[in-house]
């Protein structure tokens, strides 16, 4: 394989780690060497793909009971024997002197064909059939669910029509035996025309008997592939691959005379049912919700007080021992530093918690149900129920909900999700509306701060609606096929690998541009721009961030809250919602109210609505309320979208995010002032 | 026209045998990899919210939604 198809292959998901009880089975490398034979991992979604890779390399690639799971190529060593022993971590009893040989080994997105009916099934493709063919694997192993054997055959019935060696795993064979179906690996082997190899990645079992097929069959050529009719015709090409395939399933398969009715289908009529199905999904979502808000809020508060509190005093007394307290190099470190990384770490919490239940709902296969649930509600704007999940997650909070949408296996709906979920009234966006709604609405404040939810939907509904008519015209609206996986009781060790991975992603992309936007707002805040004023010691006003905010604010005078102090608070919001009544408090020298009290800061932010709006408060506090909820969430939204959609699309959407509150705003407060 | 049945039409828990699929050549596809494909053997499971069936073929369960199921047609077996 040359070094060009190794990079189009994208690079390795992640550093792997040695796994506790490290074995001969495993690496912590990627890449075996140029000479190392490489062996493809293929099969349909959720036949154990990921798990098998995980289980013969030790590396952490996301796994899931979700369709869609593995998203890139990941790529590591399986270091092989030929033993026919098992090998058990330290109880390992591999033949060693059988010379291990190290194989690179790839993980490929989930196809149930090589048709390519998605960008994931594409890069399979691409990978295995279009490619040169000297570029291609050595040998594939295709992972076929024994309970389902004809459904995963389709695509070792291709295979074997190209030139290439091909190794059959059989997975899930416990949920089979449940079903009463069992498989005659060796007829199946006879039928197919290549090894099969019975497994189990969950319980890391079959291994070295797959290891032993596998060398077996790099060591002998490439078998001729099986003879296909020859025609163009591509239903009878289907038709040969299926009278094929059902030969082979039905000679090697034993099954109940009738399907069983299982556990799974009783939960299912109640799961997916026309009443019940929605409020269980409601109820689903509500607890994730409550838990992500409730649960994480305390450990937030808690971090945000270490960091704020001992951390910086720690730092401020080490400065002071060597005589830098009071310096800019305290505000550097205090303001810029320890906030940016303090204000990382609250995050760590939530996102566990929302990663953690994120893993138990797919692991169980609860979400496969959810889609099927919301799917009519959401395809309204062309994307599939199950991007629901990741909206409702945004209300909680965005950062994970963007992460979320790797559950979308199409990638345009992937993109469109990603530009939505910014506009789900996320909780910080709520300690400002809790505020401002006490200090404008009195009594009403709970009625204005259910408005900006319900104006939250509203938005995801029409930007949506737009989007999909504009840019997403094309985007074709397929009618829901989807293979329901098995109800499965979540593992401790799988979840906590999902979790462990994800937020492991998140804090390696999110950490850089959090603590440098942190460290950027206070290197603004302390550049004075007059003279006499030295530099870390500078009134806001005074300072860079001052004059940046005096320039933009004429922008918001259409819109009702013009001045600068209200320029500025929006100008940290961008960096964090949670930041934007703290910056008041700091731009007006005033204590942070408490919660659910106005205080002398509520009678300073009055006056500039006030004033800023022509005698018109109201409607303009509604239009800033609307502008914060409309526009850029958080430094660590973007970062995340980043991740996921790349810069192109992150900046594209921080322009839909501005345009939209600009344009909401202006039009609330012009609209409003004429009843108000 | 086909004889039988569409799958809206069709009995829940019953031995079924597929006449005809129709619909876009994509879908058309994705169904036949998952087994669903002209002959094949099937059972409906549950009717779902929206109109949709589970269909369960050679031990999957597959979820269709209501405009799919109205473009198969299938008799008892």
């Amino acid at each position: 394989m040359s070094e060009s198809t190794r990079l189009r292959l994208s690079a390795p998901t992640a550093t792997v780690p040695l796994p506790a009880k490290a074995c001969c089975h495993t690496s912590p490398q990627h890449t075996a060497g140029s000479e190392a034979p490489v062996v493809a991992l293929v099969g349909a979604p959720n036949t154990g793909k990921s798990t098998l890779f995980n289980a013969l390399t030790g590396s952490r690639v996301t796994m899931g009971n979700w369709p869609g799971t593995t998203v890139e190529v990941s790529r590591g060593v399986w270091r092989t024997t030929s033993a026919t022993s098992t090998c058990h971590g330290e109880n390992c009893t591999c033949d060693h002197d059988e010379g291990p040989l190290a194989i690179t080994l790839l993980d490929l997105p989930g196809a149930y064909s090589l048709d390519a009916h998605s960008p994931d099934e594409q890069l399979t493709r691409g990978l295995l059939q279009d490619g040169p063919v000297g570029e291609r694997p050595d040998l594939c192993v295709i992972t076929v669910d024994a309970s389902r054997l004809a459904h995963g055959l389709y695509l070792a019935s291709q295979l074997r029509e190209l030139d290439t060696r091909v190794v059959v795993a059989v997975t899930m064979s416990d949920i089979a035996s449940q079903r009463g179906v069992t498989v005659d690996t060796a007829r199946l082997s006879r039928e197919l025309g290549c090894p099969v190899v019975a497994t189990d990645p969950r319980r890391r079992t079959g291994m070295v008997a797959l290891a032993t097929a596998v060398r077996t069959t790099l060591a002998d050529p490439v078998p001729d592939p099986r003879p296909t009719p020859i025609t163009d015709d591509a239903l009878v090409l289907d038709d040969d691959r299926f009278t094929w395939l059902s030969g082979a399933a039905d000679s090697a398969t034993v099954t109940p005379s009738n399907d069983r009715f299982t556990l799974s289908d009783k939960a299912d009529r109640w799961v997916t049912a026309p009443v019940a199905g929605p409020l269980l999904f409601l109820a689903v979502m509500w607890t994730v919700f409550q838990l992500t808000t409730t649960v994480a809020a305390p450990l937030q508060d808690g971090l945000d007080r270490l960091f704020s509190g001992p951390v910086s005093a720690a730092v401020t007394h080490l400065l002071t021992l060597v005589h830098l307290h009071g310096t800019w190099v305290e505000g550097l470190l205090v303001n810029g530093l320890v906030a940016g990384v303090g204000m990382l770490l609250t995050f760590v919490p939530l996102m566990a918690l929302m990663f953690l239940l994120l893993a138990l709902l797919e692991d169980s296969g609860y979400l496969a149900r959810a889609a099927v649930v919301t799917d009519r509600l959401m395809r309204t704007m062309g994307l599939p129920g199950r991007a629901f999940l990741p909206l409702v997650v945004g209300f909680g909070c965005n950062v994970p909900a963007i992460s979320a949408t790797r559950i979308l296996p199409d990638a345009r709906q992937r993109l469109l999700t990603v530009l939505l979920v910014p506009f789900t009234s996320c909780s910080a966006r709520l300690t400002v509306f809790v505020m401002l709604g006490t200090v404008f609405f009195g009594k009403y404040a709970g009625t204005a701060v259910f408005g900006m939810y319900v104006a939250s939907v509203a938005l995801v509904v029409l930007i949506g609606l737009s989007l999909r008519r504009t840019l997403w015209r094309t985007m074709g609206s397929e009618p829901l096929i989807i293979d329901l996986p098995a109800y499965h009781v979540p593992t401790l060790r799988l979840t906590g690998a999902v979790v462990w991975q994800r937020l492991r992603g998140f804090l390696r992309t999110a950490s850089g541009i959090i603590v440098a936007t942190v460290c950027a707002v206070w290197l603004l805040q302390s550049i004075p721009t007059t003279a006499g004023q030295t530099f870390g010691d500078v009134p806001v006003a005074d300072s860079v961030y001052g004059v940046v905010a005096r320039t933009i604010s004429p922008a918001f005078a259409p819109a009702g809250f013009g001045q600068w102090q209200t320029a500025s608070a929006l100008i940290v919001g961008f960096v964090a919602k949670e930041a934007v009544i703290s910056s008041w408090a700091q731009t007006y020298a005033t204590e942070q109210p408490q919660p659910g009290q106005a205080g002398l800061l509520g009678d300073h932010i009055r006056a500039a609505f006030e004033q800023s709006s022509g005698g018109h408060p109201l409607p303009a506090v509604l239009a800033f309320m609307v502008f914060l909820l409309a526009y850029t969430p958080c430094v660590a939204t973007l970062a995340a979208q980043r991740r996921e959609v790349g810069l192109r699309w992150t900046l594209f959407g921080v322009g839909l995010q501005l345009a939209t509150a600009w344009l909401l705003a202006v039009a609330v407060f012009q609209i409003g002032r004429l009843f108000w | 026209m086909t004889a039988g049945m569409d799958l809206a039409s069709a009995p829940l828990d019953t031995p079924l045998t597929l006449m005809s699929v129709g619909g876009a050549v994509t879908s058309r596809q994705r169904l036949a990899t998952l087994g669903l494909r002209e002959g094949a053997s099937f059972r409906l499971l549950t009717r779902t919210i929206g109109g949709g069936r589970i269909v369960l073929v050679a031990g999957s369960r597959i979820a269709l939604s209501r405009d799919l199921v109205r473009q198969l047609r299938a008799q008892a077996a």
